[in-house]
């Protein structure tokens, strides 16, 4: 009895040593309270449509930040701003951050233009995104990677 | 409630009704993402950052914001907004503990 105990437990340990290792290197699952994943994030503002890549968008950020507490974020978007065809909404998002979400921006053609323009925090070199949503209904996508030498975050 | 500093720029200074003028809304704020410890107490600092800006041009909402922690300590937003007549643009924002503060322009076009 105690032999067969004995290889029970030992089975349970392998069991267990070989689920941890793959948990822990589980993709870059974010933690903490307000965590949100890129993919998420997308998947929430489209509602499954898959967003076009464009050169629409013109995101201007710097290619190296020294500071990744404050990078300038600038997303323009060509877009004649009439009543009939305009920008809905500019997200901006930061993928590697624990909530990637940094700006959602709602424009009506009173704008007149649609640029938005913030800084944003960056914990690590990653790409920044800017997802455009126009008036007819689709979605644009643009991003750009920002190497970061001090991360912004904690 | 504490009272936010917040400014609001125009530029350019002088426009003529109808012209597309640059804004730039600045507030003094923490930013805090509730991730962070105090370095002195070890304790976590619990989150409070924006989470709303909107901007109301004589009594109309033109753009309004979502915002999260990842924006920048004392956050800066630029838009564009077309000048209608004369008026007051106001910008409320509001805060993940339920701060609400206000900020106000005159809009006064040339000619």
């Amino acid at each position: 009895m105690q032999r067969r105990d004995f290889i029970k437990t030992l089975g349970a340990a392998a069991v267990i040593g070989a689920v941890i290792p793959t948990m822990s290197f589980a993709a870059d699952a974010p933690k903490g309270p307000n965590a949100f994943s890129y993919k998420q994030a997308l998947d929430t503002i489209t509602g499954g449509k898959t967003p076009v890549k464009s050169d629409k968008i013109h995101l201007k950020v710097p290619e190296i930040a020294e500071n990744g507490a404050v990078v300038p974020v600038t997303v323009e978007v060509d877009s004649p701003m009439t009543e009939s065809d305009y920008v809905k909404a500019i997200y901006i998002f930061a993928t590697k951050n624990n909530n990637v979400r940094c700006v959602a921006m709602h424009l009506t053609p009173a704008n007149g233009k649609a640029i938005l323009g913030t800084r944003v925090k960056l914990g690590g070199t990653q790409d920044v995104a800017a997802l455009v949503e126009m008036s007819d209904g689709s979605f644009l996508v643009n991003s750009q990677s920002v190497k970061v030498t001090i991360g912004g975050c904690g | 409630m504490e009272e936010r500093k917040a400014l609001i720029k125009i530029k350019p200074k002088s426009y003529a009704d109808g012209e597309i003028v640059k804004v730039d809304f600045m507030v003094m704020h923490p930013m805090e993402t509730g991730m962070r410890k105090d370095k002195k107490t070890g304790q976590i600092v619990p989150a409070k950052y924006i989470n709303s800006v909107k901007f109301d041009y004589n009594g109309k909402i033109i753009t309004s914001m979502n915002v999260w922690e990842s924006v920048s300590v004392n956050p800066v937003f630029t838009i564009y907004m077309k000048v209608n007549g004369a008026g007051n643009l106001k910008v409320t924002f509001t805060d993940s503990t339920g701060e609400v503060n206000e900020s106000s322009i005159e809009i006064k076009p040339k000619g």
